[in-house]
């Protein structure tokens, strides 16, 4: 079952992986700077899951404390630049 | 019970997994900014706290830990997408196909009187 | 009384980061809630005892609903995603929250926002919360019904 688990393990985080990429080309080739936004954003949520899945693979519980960081981080700047591009200043 | 857990494990794992395809898929997919946003919220909703439920059942001492990053997404992601949404409304992007909007009336209405 | 509360809920939060639970490492957790309630100067606000049974109770539902409601409309946008045709009908509609307080219209919001399919773009002084709707005819009739029942569990929640 272990071995299972494994497996299923390295594929999630290969397919995550290539969805970071897929999500980095939609960051370049945007349509618009919300589309470009929402890319970045995505590209974040996407770091966490290879972080959590990482934690799970080397069954180390530091790297869900890397996440928590990652989150935090990834709210507030997420949310800075959505205010700036609205109002064009950041305060 | 071990291995229980680990069949949970292995089927919340393939769960997320799907659904963050299905999000990135959306992302593609979908014509305009905020249908975008729909699709782009699930991901964070169901993929990562699907993984983030593995992890919760499998590492005994991410419990702590992985309870507290599930509350922070699920209390910040409709956030960060309402933020995004309302700064796109903000600077006037369209929408595509869309059947009715009454933000924008009441804006006109606003700026006829 | 308030201080404490948050002092107990941030102790709460350390705890579980931590994951120790020796006495030195409870004592350093409530020494740093302490330094970081002084610094936050959390408002007072009423709490009475005798509605806590209730108030628990209704929050239970409250967030039982709200996850048969996520997974519900999680599984029809993934439908909407997969079909080649992408049958969608998108648009603004305005719901009234109906909430006297603005935490409840806040909470009201987000209860909406974390449902995939609906997205609350703008609030209005008056509490109309303006949703973007992946499926605008469907939503906006079954919005308010929703809504009513939302509004009933929060005023239980919170006076």
């Amino acid at each position: 079952m272990s071995q299972i688990l494994s497996v299923v393990l390295n594929i999630a985080l290969a397919v995550h992986v290539a969805l970071i990429a897929v999500c980095v080309w939609r960051v370049w080739r945007g349509e618009n700077v919300i589309d470009r936004l929402i890319g970045a954003d995505l590209v974040g949520t996407l770091m966490l899951a290879v972080l959590v899945l990482l934690a799970l693979i080397l069954v180390n519980a530091t790297y869900i404390d890397v996440a928590t960081g990652l989150a935090a981080l990834g709210f507030v700047s997420t949310i800075a630049l959505a205010k700036y591009i609205a109002d064009q200043q950041m305060f | 019970m071990q291995t229980l857990l680990q069949l949970i494990a292995i089927l919340a794992v393939i769960l997320g997994t799907v659904f963050s395809v299905l999000g990135v898929l959306g992302f593609i997919r979908l014509p305009d900014v905020y249908t975008r946003l729909h699709a782009t919220g699930k991901v964070s909703i169901f993929g990562v706290v699907l993984l983030l439920l593995a992890t919760v059942m499998l590492t005994p001492l991410g419990f702590g830990k992985g309870l507290v990053l599930i509350a922070l997404l699920v209390i910040g992601g409709p956030a960060t997408s309402h933020a995004i949404g309302s700064a796109a409304h903000r600077i006037g992007i369209p929408m595509k196909r869309a059947i009715r909007d009454d933000l924008g009336a009441l804006e006109q209405n606003q700026a006829g009187e | 009384m308030h201080y404490i509360r948050t002092i107990l809920i941030l102790l709460v939060i350390y705890l579980a980061l931590t994951g120790n639970l020796q006495p030195s490492n409870i004592v350093l957790g409530a020494l740093v809630a302490a330094v970081a309630t002084l610094l936050l100067r959390p408002q007072p606000s009423r709490l009475d005892w005798r509605r806590l049974p209730a108030a628990t109770w209704a929050l239970i539902r409250y967030i039982a609903i709200l996850a048969v409601d996520v997974i519900e409309s999680g599984i029809t946008v993934a439908r909407i995603v997969l079909d080649p045709k992408l049958p969608i009908r998108p648009g603004i509609v305005a719901i009234p929250s109906g909430c006297s307080s603005e935490l409840g219209t806040a909470l009201s919001a987000h209860a909406l926002s974390v449902t995939p399919g609906e997205l609350v773009i703008g609030i209005d002084d008056y509490g109309v919360l303006y949703t973007h709707c992946l499926d605008a005819t469907h939503s906006a009739e079954y919005a308010a019904q929703a809504q009513a029942m939302r509004r009933d569990l929060l005023s239980k929640i919170f006076v």
